[in-house]
């Protein structure tokens, strides 16, 4: 996992999913987004920078932290 | 076949990246009845390799300061004469209309205390690097969106239409609904920027790579089977980057003064290159790099502690604010202050790219290849070290051309036959009859792009790896592909085996050593100009690649 989605805060917009420019994102259960291909992730920050409810943290794959 | 299957349009844009958006706005300011599409691969605002930001232009012909002569001759410099240069003056002089276009659309560049444009060195000689903040992805696609241009999104493209030997269109996937769609087109621009994913990266992850990991050389495979000809794919490139996150900065650090140091904290470039230290060709930067941790004495690493405050401030603020603020998130994870500690450095993987680097496809001044009406710009063309200004001044340049000879819409060519086998193919990689993961094909192949084709580079080893994947060449046709996502994945992988396998053939064929690092043959140890100061060429032949040396 390359990210840190606080669902909480989430307020299922769909942003983050619709800029990810490497389609690693998608909609999941209860409208809140997932990782559906985390190994497409190039820790990149830009789901982050487009949320607009600052709900993401990029927090890195293991071998990167 | 019905003409209503396919969507006509007069000028077909592959790619909405720097060149690609540039391109499509030229055009519509030009001829505003011109229809333009782009077929982006992801989301158009935050695409490709500048989608989260860039810290500079790194290279304008800023006047008063730098002629478009003293940038053509920095080019030649970096290129070890191995370039053609009418795009690099192209680019020259493009470059600071380019910059003020920008700054008309909101993009800021600071100024220095006498109220100039802050322009540093990164070239081993001239000024041309201009500082720059905003958010330039953004900009670029709201204007390529407000000038009229058709974009779709989610669609990468897969395939090239022919008529006779004119280029007529592309055939492209809707990562939506997983169909084929056809695009017919007396013009297509390729933009679909660099190869990214050759080498393996010391990251551990395939995607971890330093350049932008969703363009794999798909542009430089369309134009190559489309009758285009390749050059420069000797020039396996890659850079110093931050250790285990490969993230940008390069460029940032040597402009505004850091040092590489060993592990005995040396500044070791003065053994290397005493006059141009850091901001020597990368080549060589990359070759002192590996004879200092051969040597015994690495890490190596930028070093800032001799630099004002105000000057590291300017740093963290290009990276950090303006480039990547995960790289700030990193940092800190790792606890690294950069006024205090120096950051460790390593070679990043193999890749190939024409907007910083040599490999790329062959054009003219306007970035036409020799297939009448197809384009290339930005990193898919060979416009060495054009980077932004190089992206957006050949896709201006692209639209003047094609405006200018406002050709007739095609009939759609060999689109049928093409959509037909196309269509077979997919079905093929549905069925997925290898039963291998194409993550698995991916990381084999790129392995051995480290193993053999990286340098120090050999007949033996380069020719090895040709023999080692040509059975991969026949597998990749059955890799399975479970839905739309998969599919393009697969694309992504053979356009990369393409390509990696054309530097294995550009690096044999070039039996000297050049470039530094990049193309050093142990079996070859010289230079000579004498017969390889020229680029060498790759054009399709009826029985695969034909390489020649354009000057011989
Ligand atoms: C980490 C990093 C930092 C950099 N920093 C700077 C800098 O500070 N200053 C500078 O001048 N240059 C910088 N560069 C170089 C610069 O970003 C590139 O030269 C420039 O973005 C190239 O533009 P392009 O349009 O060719 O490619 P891109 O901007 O990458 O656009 C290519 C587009 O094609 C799309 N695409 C890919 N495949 C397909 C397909 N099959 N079908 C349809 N669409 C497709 C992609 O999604 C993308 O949107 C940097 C590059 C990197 C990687
Ligand atoms: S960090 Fe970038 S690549 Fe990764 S999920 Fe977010 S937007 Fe997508
Ligand atoms: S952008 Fe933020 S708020 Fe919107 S769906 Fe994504 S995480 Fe939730």
């Amino acid at each position: 996992m390359n990210l840190c989605i606080d669902s909480d805060c989430c307020t299922g917009c769909g942003a983050c999913v619709e800029h990810c420019p490497g389609h690693v994102l998608s909609m999941g259960s209860e409208n809140r987004p997932c990782e559906k291909y985390p190994d497409d992730c190039w820790y990149c920050g830009v789901c982050a920078i487009e949320c607009p409810a600052e709900c993401i943290t990029v927090i890195f794959p293991y071998l990167i932290r | 076949m019905a003409r209503s299957d396919f969507i006509y349009t007069d000028f077909l844009i592959v790619g909405g990246g720097a060149a690609g958006c540039m391109a499509a706005v030229r055009a519509r300011e030009l001829e505003p009845e011109i229809d333009v599409v782009i077929l982006e691969k992801a989301e158009i605002s935050r695409s490709g390799a500048a989608g989260r930001g860039m810290d500079a232009l790194n290279n304008v012909v800023v006047p008063g300061i730098a002629t478009v002569a003293d940038y053509v001759e920095a080019v030649e410099i970096v290129a070890d004469g191995v370039f053609e240069p009418t795009i690099s003056r192209v680019i020259g002089e493009r470059s600071f209309g380019i910059l003020q276009r920008l700054e008309a659309w909101g993009l800021h560049f600071p100024r220095n205390d006498r109220g100039n444009y802050i322009v540093n060195q990164f070239h081993p000689k001239g000024r041309f690097l201009v500082e720059m903040r905003g958010e330039l992805k953004k900009i670029l696609a709201a204007q390529a969106i407000g000038c009229g241009a058709r974009i779709f999104n989610r669609h990468p493209v897969l395939e090239l239409v022919k008529q006779d030997e004119r280029i007529a269109g592309a055939i492209a996937l809707n990562l939506d609904c997983g169909e084929l769609k056809t695009f017919v087109a007396p013009a297509v621009l390729l933009a679909a920027g660099g190869a990214a994913r050759i080498g393996l990266p010391s990251t551990g992850y395939l995607h971890g790579t330093f350049d932008c990991p969703w363009c794999n050389g798909e542009a430089h495979k369309l134009g190559y089977e489309a009758g285009a000809s390749l050059t420069g794919f000797e020039y396996t490139a890659s850079s110093s980057m931050t250790r285990d996150f490969n993230g940008p900065g390069l460029s940032t650090f040597i402009r505004h003064g850091a040092w590489l140091i060993n592990g005995l904290g040396e500044r070791f470039m003065e053994r290397y290159d005493a006059e141009r230290l850091e901001r020597a060709p990368s080549g060589i930067r990359m070759q002192a790099m590996r004879e200092e941790i051969n040597a015994g004495r690495g890490p190596v690493a930028f070093s800032f502690s001799h630099l004002p405050v105000k000057t590291i401030q300017l740093i963290e603020d290009g990276i950090f604010e303006a480039e990547r603020p995960t790289m700030r998130d990193y940092f800190q994870r790792k606890g690294i202050d950069l006024k205090q500690q120096p950051v460790e450095v390593v070679a990043s993987e193999v890749y190939l790219c024409g907007g910083h680097g040599l490999a790329g496809l062959v054009g003219d001044g306007w970035g036409e290849t020799g297939v009448p009406g197809l384009f290339a710009a930005g990193d898919c063309l060979a416009n060495p070290y054009g980077f932004l200004p190089g992206a957006m001044a050949m896709g201006e340049a692209t639209a003047e051309r094609i405006v200018d000879r406002s050709p007739a819409r095609p009939a759609f060519g060999d689109a049928a036959p093409r959509l037909a086998r196309l269509r077979a193919s997919v079905e093929g990689h549905r069925r997925g009859a290898l039963g291998v993961a194409v993550r698995d094909f991916e990381y084999k192949f790129r392995r051995l792009v480290n193993e053999y084709v990286a340098p120090p580079k050999s007949a033996r080893k380069l020719q090895r790896f040709l023999d080692e994947t040509e059975a991969m060449t026949r597998e990749q046709d059955d890799l399975p592909a479970a839905d739309a996502h998969g599919l393009m994945k697969v694309f992504e992988a053979k356009a990369g085996l393409f390509c990696a396998r054309m530097a294995a053939r550009a690096s044999l064929f070039r039996t000297e050593s050049r470039f530094g690092l990049y193309h050093e043959r142990v079996d070859y140890p010289l230079q000579d100009d004498q017969n390889w100061k020229t680029r060498v060429l790759i054009s399709r032949g009826p029985d695969g690649p034909i390489l020649t040396r354009e000057n011989p």
